[in-house]
């Protein structure tokens, strides 16, 4: 026996293999051009958390009863920014005129599901794991896509700008890698003993559960060191907002241009639940998002890399059309989607303004699923076969 | 094999692991004793008291500012908090029932509730225990009674004119026979049957005549006028009833992995007992296939078991308790708040490269003040993030250096890894000298627990 060891219990051989698999491969069955052009696109999702107000975002300046609901929170017609006849962006959402301009934006409206639910966790749920509303799933659909394209995938190729990872990238098998900060989880590995039980190779044969543990570790260290080496070869200069949301765009923008193997990029920006003032509140997240999305668009335009990204932007529902008397807005159902990308295929206003003249107990009615639009980018922008991750088919849409 | 090992074993998955003290005095204790010990301490367990949290009035309730409303509902959620880290302690507690505690903590999964409101809380979770190894159908019968499952699954909205199906449904899928064993037209009867079932206002049933609904029901091929309780009866004359608790049970108190033979031995025992839990429990913990190598040390730890396990081995308090919700929210399980009717899934579920890393770090996190830096995800409600820092925890891990002491190093190696690891393991000695600090034996034994709990073996149960 080995003099360096001592061993307490039956051993035996663990190939330890997960490592060494070849690199991406993807839109299987799609022949070699296909999955080429397949493999340089990039998905970015921002979700916006608590329940954003689409009708103070996307902003129906017209309609009576928009004005009549909301006496205090209406914008005024002179403070949108007008897409057409009707419809505009919320003033503080300046910056995004030129990327629709441009044919860069894409907005649809009245998206959500059948039998909408108000919770914000079970609502976020649903949106994260593409469910029925009486459904109660485990998976998310990105993670589900990962189960059906990319097994055999760097652990690294989706990726949340977060600490902790949502449902929507945890697969049966497969799950996303969140990281808000490369350079911090480069950090994070750098303990000295757990690189070294990492490298260690065992003897003996472990059960499938600890196997995974190691798989998970060592696949984390190796991931890590990637991420951080390529964090090196682009750094941004364009100007995101400097909060957290703004630090995940940067770190996404960075990484795409930098040629790095990840191909679902996800972050969140919070704080959306406005009961009470709505209008600060709102105002200011909205002034952020539009920044950091424009401030995303001109580097990826720049860098050539706009026209192999897709960037949805979504939240968990809208709010209610009246204004509530705390100067706010409660909870409601359908709201707007954006969709941006340098290869659209619709620009502009996808489906007409909300319908406010026909409502349900005062909320949205929802006219497009919001399971279409992921089924058109699973099908449409990854190559995939929606009906696998979705568990059901649904009707693509045209927006690519 | 010697009885200490298996007695280990029973203790992670009957309950949340041994102390020192309990390892030594189990050492010498058959197994059978040690099975019967668990089942005698886990019976009639004490009510936990129920605090004063309700309205007194309808007109109380209504007369509400919003400014009071808003203070209500922080100040019942950092009471319920209160609550989940008291019970945390419970199950890291020498003095209290290990099984009752896991138990209800299976069944808090099972019967998955959020709860919101302390007194009603307090009460379900009191109905949980009251119930943990007693009879399946009292239990139903109960959580079908249960002020926060009525609100929960919206049996409060379920009237004789517009039937809700929630409850129903759920029952039927998640709480007893499962999918593929009822049809839609039985879940419209059960709902039916469960009409005008709702709570006052201080927690207790009520029946509302008014709301219920005395017609002729067909259900699951009987045609009656039913109500709940007849629906529960039906559903457990099935033996599918049986067969799906005891695939549920399989799952979290043996391992993932099913074992059809096994899971119907459980079932036989179960549906033959009328549903008698502690008969279906002891029949498992009994078994020769329960001690079988294949079974043991392959379940993750839930982050709960993980953290109560932590807190009992090294006899670990938290100077401030915030930072215990904080690690379950960040290691993805917080008790009061599943995340779904579902439940938490378990298993590999529990690990991504976030919670593994947070896991490996734990005990320098814990005990080398290691910064931890990490964000947990913003409620809804709110727009900052709550930061995992710094812990300050204390622990008394004396016992177990004065245990070790008078061994040698090779010696103390093998014996504390036995305690702490409950999986095949190797200990690469040469990684070990790097990172062991040999200036005593004390801080030996210390750093050597500390890097034996940082080990990917130790997440396993």
């Amino acid at each position: 026996m080995d003099k360096s060891r001592r061993k307490f219990l039956q051993h035996s051989a663990l190939a330890s293999t997960s490592l060494f698999i070849p690199q991406f491969l993807s839109g299987f069955n799609l022949g070699l051009d296909k999955a080429d052009v397949n493999s340089r696109r990039k998905l970015v999702i921002v979700q916006l958390s608590g329940g954003n107000d689409g009708l103070n975002t996307v902003v129906p300046f017209r309609n009576d009863i928009y004005y009549g609901s909301r006496p205090t929170l209406a914008i005024p017609e002179n403070e949108v920014i007008k897409l057409n006849d009707e419809i505009g962006l919320n003033g503080v959402m300046a910056p995004m005129k030129s990327i629709f301009d441009d044919g860069n934006l894409c907005i649809i409206n009245n998206v959500g599901y059948p039998n909408p639910d108000r919770s914000h966790f079970r609502s976020m749920d649903i949106w994260q794991t593409a469910s029925d509303s009486n459904e109660f799933l485990s998976s998310g659909w990105l993670g589900r896509y990962l189960d059906n394209y990319c097994m055999d995938c760097e652990v690294h190729y989706a990726m949340e700008m977060d600490d902790s990872l949502s449902l929507a990238l945890k697969g049966r098998q497969k799950s996303g890698f969140a990281a808000s900060n490369v350079n911090k989880l480069h950090r994070s590995t750098k303990s000295r003993f757990l690189q070294a039980v990492s490298k260690h190779h065992h003897d003996h044969e472990h059960s499938e559960n600890v196997a995974y543990l190691y798989q998970t570790m060592r696949q984390t260290f190796s991931s890590a060191n990637y991420l951080h080496e390529q964090s090196k070869i682009y750094q941004s200069r364009q100007t995101y907002p400097s909060n957290k949301f703004g630090k995940a765009l940067k770190q996404t923008a960075e990484l795409i241009i930098s040629g790095s193997d990840t191909r679902i990029y996800y972050t969140a920006l919070s704080g959306f639940d406005t009961h009470t003032r709505q209008k600060n509140t709102q105002d200011r997240l909205l002034e952020n998002l539009a920044q950091g999305l424009t401030a995303l668009t001109e580097d990826l335009k720049t860098n050539n890399q706009l026209d192999d990204t897709l960037v949805m932007v979504f939240s968990e529902f809208g709010r209610r059309v009246k204004e509530n008397a705390s100067g706010g807005t409660d909870h409601g159902t359908a709201n707007n989607v954006f969709l941006m990308g340098g290869k659209l295929n619709k620009a502009g206003i996808y489906n007409g303004g909300a319908n406010l003249s026909s409502l349900d107990e005062g909320d949205l009615i929802y006219e497009v699923d919001f399971r279409r639009i992921y089924a058109t980018i699973l099908d449409k922008w990854l190559g995939a076969d929606n009906a696998e991750v979705l568990n059901k088919q649904f009707q693509l849409m045209d927006f690519v | 094999m010697y009885d200490l090992q298996k007695i280990q074993h029973l203790s992670w998955r009957a309950g949340f692991g041994l102390s020192i003290r309990e390892y030594q005095k189990l050492s010498n204790v058959p197994l059978q004793r040690a099975v019967d010990g668990l089942f005698k301490s886990a019976k009639n367990p004490a009510e936990l008291p129920i605090p004063e949290f309700g309205f007194r009035s309808r007109e109380e309730r209504k007369s509400m500012s919003d400014e009071v409303r808003m203070e209500r509902k922080k100040m019942g959620k950092a009471h319920v908090f209160e609550l989940n880290t008291d019970w945390i302690e419970r199950m890291a507690n020498e003095q209290s029932s290990p099984l009752l505690e896991k138990m209800t903590l299976f069944w808090h999964g099972h019967f998955a509730c959020e709860l919101k409101l302390p007194h009603f809380a307090v009460q379900h979770i009191n109905t949980l225990r009251q119930h943990a190894v007693g009879n399946f159908r009292d239990l139903v019968i109960a959580i079908a009674k249960d002020p926060s499952m009525l609100s929960y699954l919206d049996n409060r909205k379920n009237k004789k004119e517009h039937p809700n199906e929630n409850f129903a449904r759920e029952l039927m899928e998640l709480f007893t026979i499962g999918r593929g064993n009822y049809t839609e037209e039985d879940v419209k009867a059960a709902a039916r049957a469960f009409t005008g079932w709702g709570a006052s206002l201080s927690g207790e049933f009520i029946f509302k005549s008014r709301q219920h609904d005395y017609g002729q029901k067909t259900f699951m091929g009987k045609t009656g006028n039913f109500d709940g309780t007849d629906i529960i009866d039906i559903i457990l004359e099935k033996r599918e009833t049986a067969q799906f608790i005891a695939t549920k049970v399989y799952r979290f108190f043996v391992n993932d992995k099913i074992n059809a033979q096994h899971i119907n031995e459980l079932a036989d025992v179960f549906y033959a007992s009328n549903y008698n839990i502690e008969a279906m429990m002891r029949a498992l913990f009994e078994s020769d296939w329960f001690y079988d190598v294949k079974n043991m040390g392959v379940k993750i730890k839930s982050p709960v078991v993980l953290l109560a396990g932590l807190m009992r081995t090294l006899d670990l308090r938290f100077e401030d308790r915030k930072p215990m919700i904080v690690l379950q929210k960040a290691l993805g399980q917080i008790l009061f708040n599943p995340p779904n009717v579902a439940g938490w899934p378990g298993g590999k579920t529990w690990i991504d490269n976030a919670t593994l890393m947070l896991r490996l770090n734990l005990t320098s996190i814990l005990f080398e003040s290691k910064e931890v830096n990490f964000n947990i995800k913003a409620e809804p409600e709110r727009e900052r993030f709550k930061k995992l820092s710094r812990i300050k925890v204390y622990a008394d891990i004396e016992p177990i250096v004065s245990r070790f002491r008078s061994m040698d190093e090779q010696e103390i190696v093998e014996k504390i890894s036995t305690y702490l690891l409950q999986t095949p393991h190797e200990i690469d000695t040469t990684i070990l000298d790097k990172v062991v600090d040999k200036s005593t034996k004390e801080s030996f034994i210390t750093s050597l627990m500390m890097r034996l709990m940082s080990m990917p073996e130790y997440q396993m149960c």
